[in-house]
């Protein structure tokens, strides 16, 4: 019986071989399976310019260096969402040290103040980035492994329970900053602890210090639809972060910084939220931490010494 | 075909042509599909809903008079002259148990003013002798643009609290040297003949990333 190999296997009619055929076939497989594995750089562009790679560290950076950064992250938005924001470097004030007080007595758990932060600080809205979390609590103990954050209820607030919300508690001893390998994450002078975005690097020590779960990570580029951008926008604020880079609430500072209110505490309804210089004796802040009695300061044994106070007044 | 005859060349070059477009025909599929990432390509995201605008809402709930004025809105419901004679104070009627009977033109008042509604008197606020105004217990006459007073001559801590800018909401700058801080009065989120706050609907909470996620439930010890 002749066996196929001493067939004949060269066609006259095709002109190829079948080894010269497959090493071919293959040698193309081969070359788009590299070029699949390689397009993900295509979206390079996206989140990496020469000039940002390039960029020095915001401490470093002169005046001039820091408006052509501006400048270029105005292009880089108006570019994704095609609006054309306003990016600013706000600095801190002088004789300013930022307070947050919180009446738990007041707070019905209704949530406005998540999405009031989310639609000012341009956080990502799927996969879903918020700096508040609000905590449901029973009556009679102030115990964070019995609170829960993802009720559902019809109506707040519900009989037998109390609500704390949770945000970056600004402490005065922040190990969030200690941890950081690059200094991407430092506190001001105001007392807010901000995050060069272009600094960071996602190792996500940060996140894993930060007693408060305050802190969250961009494990995906983040999902803004273009009507709901806010664009007065800042540098160490809410400027639109790209993936692989760690957020966290910041006291609105492009906001706060220019005197106004924080978003969270414009739409609370109840007014639980109160917020100031606590250098200045006649601010709000510095009133309720004099004449009220009650006051938390959450996780006060881990030695943080929040800027954040819960407090009670009935 | 008998297996033992010979394999016509003929016949060989038509099968390995049939093979051989069958194995290109097979790799360009392969290689699209790599080059398109049908694996490694991330799970379907699950689509969530953009939050409703009424939970961005800053504006307060309730519209005091001074507001109405403002908005040169409608205060026909200001007029109590209208249907009330003047120099005759309106009677209070009460049931047996002595809570008021709130008269039928006034059905849209619900009165739930003080621990067991207790404060369900119409004159420990209303001016009984100009329906127009209120008074406070001192004697002392209020106008409806500016009732602080009044709720403070009963609630002083809760006065203190919001003339120091700690009771009730607050917007516009808190540096009053780059703005104004704008302060509600009490009939902003307080409806005086029923003060305390409603419940409401919460706004939706997080989404989980895995939907199939069992939700966490904890359960009150004051309440069964």
């Amino acid at each position: 019986m002749p066996l196929p190999e001493q067939l004949p296997t060269t066609n006259g009619d095709h002109g190829m071989t079948r080894r010269s055929f497959l090493r071919s076939t293959a040698a193309f497989t081969g070359l788009t399976a590299l070029a699949a594995s390689l397009s993900p750089l295509r979206e390079l562009a996206d989140y990496t310019s020469v000039e940002q790679f390039m960029q020095k560290y915001y401490k470093e950076m002169t005046p001039d260096e820091m408006a052509r950064v501006l400048q270029r992250i105005e292009g880089e938005v108006q570019r994704q969402y095609g609006i054309r924001p306003h990016v600013r470097d706000y600095k801190p004030m002088d004789g300013v040290e930022f307070v947050y007080c919180l009446n738990l007595t007041r707070c019905i758990g209704c949530r406005k103040c998540v999405h009031a932060c989310v639609a000012e600080n341009n956080q990502s809205r799927n996969p879903e980035i918020q700096y508040i979390r609000v905590l449901k609590l029973p009556h009679g103990s102030l115990d964070i492994e019995k609170a829960e954050h993802n009720y559902d209820a019809k109506q707040v607030p519900e009989p037998g329970f109390f609500y704390m919300p949770v945000q970056c508690q600004q402490c005065k001893n922040p190990p969030c900053v200690k941890v950081c390998p690059v200094n991407a994450t430092w506190q001001e002078s105001d007392g807010i602890t901000v995050i060069d975005y272009d600094w960071c690097i996602g190792c996500r020590y940060c996140e894993a210090a930060c007693p408060y779960w305050a802190r969250r990570f961009n494990f995906t580029k983040p999902e803004i639809p273009k009507d709901r951008l806010n664009p007065n926008m800042s540098y160490l604020g809410n400027r639109p972060r790209k993936q692989g880079v760690m957020e966290k609430c910041h006291f609105c500072l492009q906001r706060t910084r220019a005197g106004k209110y924080p978003a969270c505490l414009e739409v609370c309804p109840v007014g639980a939220r109160k917020f100031g210089n606590i250098l200045d004796p006649d601010s709000e802040v510095s009133y309720i931490l004099r004449t009220k009695r009650v006051f938390i300061q959450l996780k006060e044994e881990m030695g943080t010494s929040p800027r954040f106070f819960y407090y009670f007044d009935k | 075909m008998n297996g033992k005859s010979p394999l016509l060349p003929e016949q060989n070059g038509a099968k390995s042509a049939y093979v051989l477009a069958g194995v290109t025909v097979l790799f360009l599929l392969l290689a699209a599909a790599l080059y398109n990432g049908l694996w490694g390509q991330p799970p379907v995201k699950p689509q969530i809903p953009p939050v409703d605008p009424v939970f961005l809402e800053t504006t307060p709930w309730r519209q005091t008079y001074a507001d109405l004025v403002k908005a040169k809105q409608d205060l026909s419901d200001y007029d109590c002259y209208a249907c009330h004679d003047r120099n005759k104070p309106p009677p209070l009627r009460f049931d047996d148990q002595q809570r008021i009977v709130v008269p039928s033109e006034h059905s849209n008042i619900v009165m739930g003013h003080g621990s067991h509604d207790r404060n369900n008197l119409c004159f420990n606020c209303h001016n009984e002798n100009n329906l127009e105004t209120l008074q406070i217990r001192n004697g002392s006459v209020v106008k409806f643009d500016n009732i602080p007073p009044l709720c403070g001559s009963c609630h002083g801590p809760t006065y203190r609290d919001w003339e120091a800018g700690a009771h009730g909401r607050t917007s516009g700058f808190w540096n009053h040297q780059l703005g104004d801080s704008v302060r509600l009065s009490c009939a902003n989120c307080h409806n005086p003949h029923s003060p305390r706050i409603p419940t409401r609907q919460p706004a939706p909470g997080p989404h989980s990333l895995h939907e199939d996620a069992p939700p966490h439930q904890v359960k009150s010890e004051t309440t069964p």
